[in-house]
């Protein structure tokens, strides 16, 4: 966390080296949330780029008072997360009405890219494909808690919520997350 | 459910995920887990959710993609330099030009020196038969052989090298109390030769050989020096 902080100093001081390491440490973090939040690879590999431009053109507002690098990073993720979800909105109202075909036919593999397929194990796969059935408030809530293993406090600054409504839309998201794969099909063994 | 405990389905509801992390207080907690169990509505609910969490602690973050990190890096830094032509000739040739490649290519000039000589190559009159691999172990089989005869030889001649200046030392300590105790030098024969015959040509050559090896051995050691520098200076 503090070689985070550090890095940024010597970001700021023109050092390209100190960015290029800052990037190869939070690129897997960062691609990872992207892609429980979409479930898209090639969304995520954009969205993973543009996080990291808009880092490094607003790294100077920075303030490692106000939380780790990680943290504020996971923040900028989550704005972008928003804004791409809404400008999808359209186009996934389209497809919604085949992914619930998916689910009562409980074909959730249809559609998805062999090499995708292959790249999930069966649990991760089922799991990937009822996240994006929830709510992008619940989970987004869900991914920070469970899938990134981030404290309360942090998903609290991240979210910038209060810590009621953190705890409010975890439950919530566990809870709809188990709905969705019993309907699924996947119940606890 | 003792006394003054009390819990809803409604409460299981709202703070399952309280429990879960473990975010209960103690009192809450035996509430809790006095109610759930024996809930129909309650307990199914719980353990769904409890293994919603353990599946999605268990997955494992996926790799990203190899080339997302240099496309940040362009989209960031700017696009890398890339050079093409004579350009990218004369930097691959400048990074030749330095100690640690010469040195390499030295020594590996060298190596492939020495194994052409093993191998018996003609350097004055090569041919390109020479360099076939069955004449290439033809001859370096017979250099093998070359080398470990020569080898041997020299070896037996150090040991007969030995054996005459241990004689010779033997000779020096032995005391001598009087003139007649010198062997007498029979008149007209050669020293060496006892029965007054002349050595053969195989006697004298490998006497020769013997000597010749001496006069290697007291130029390249002072010790025999002064033994055979009277053979030598004949």
């Amino acid at each position: 966390m503090e070689q985070d902080a550090q890095l940024v100093q010597q970001c700021l001081q023109g050092d390209g080296s100190a960015w290029e390491e800052l990037v190869r440490r939070h690129t897997r973090r960062i691609f990872n949330i992207c892609y429980r939040f979409t479930g898209n690879r090639t969304e995520s590999e954009d969205l993973s780029q543009d996080v990291f431009l808009r880092v490094y053109r607003t790294l100077a507002s920075y303030r490692s008072a106000h939380g780790g690098f990680a943290t504020w990073m996971t923040s900028v993720t989550r704005n972008l997360l928003i804004d791409h979800y809404r400008r999808t909105k359209r186009d996934r109202a389209t497809d919604s009405l085949d992914d619930k075909m998916a689910i009562v036919e409980n074909k959730e593999s249809a559609g998805r890219r062999p090499d995708e397929q292959a790249l999930l194990g069966e649990l991760s796969g089922q799991v990937q494909a009822a996240l994006t059935k929830l709510s992008p408030e619940l989970r987004e809530a869900v991914i920070l808690r469970d899938l990134q293993q981030l404290e309360y406090i942090e998903i609290q600054r991240v979210l910038a919520v209060p810590e009621g409504t953190v705890k409010s839309r975890i439950n919530r998201g566990r809870i709809e997350l188990a709905r969705v794969l019993q309907q699924m099909g996947v119940r606890p063994s | 459910m003792t006394p003054g405990m009390h819990w809803t389905c409604e409460q299981t509801e709202e703070r399952l995920s309280d429990y879960i992390d473990d975010l209960l207080t103690a009192e809450d907690r035996a509430a809790f887990v006095a109610h759930v169990p024996s809930c129909e509505k309650c307990g199914p609910l719980f353990a769904s959710v409890a293994h919603v969490v353990t599946n999605l602690h268990s997955i494992a973050e996926i790799d990203e993609p190899p080339r997302l990190v240099y496309a940040i890096l362009n989209k960031t830094l700017g696009p890398r330099e890339t050079v093409t032509g004579w350009q990218s000739l004369r930097r691959f040739a400048r990074g030749l030009a330095t100690m640690r490649f010469a040195y390499g290519a030295l020594s590996l000039a060298a190596t492939f020196l020495v194994l052409l000589t093993a191998s018996g190559f003609n350097f004055r009159h090569p041919k390109m038969a020479d360099l076939k691999p069955v004449n290439i172990y033809r001859k370096a089989d017979a250099q093998a052989h070359l080398v470990y005869a020569r080898g041997t030889k020299f070896v037996s001649d150090l040991r007969v090298v030995n054996e005459i200046q241990s004689r010779l030392r033997e000779n020096e300590q032995a005391p001598v109390n009087s003139e007649d105790a010198l062997p007498q030098r029979t008149p007209g024969k050669e020293p060496g030769s006892t029965d007054g015959t002349k050595p053969g040509p195989r006697q004298q050559n490998r006497a020769d050989g013997i000597y010749r090896n001496l006069e290697v051995l007291a130029d390249e050691m002072p010790v025999f020096g002064g033994l055979y520098g009277g053979r030598r200076t004949r």
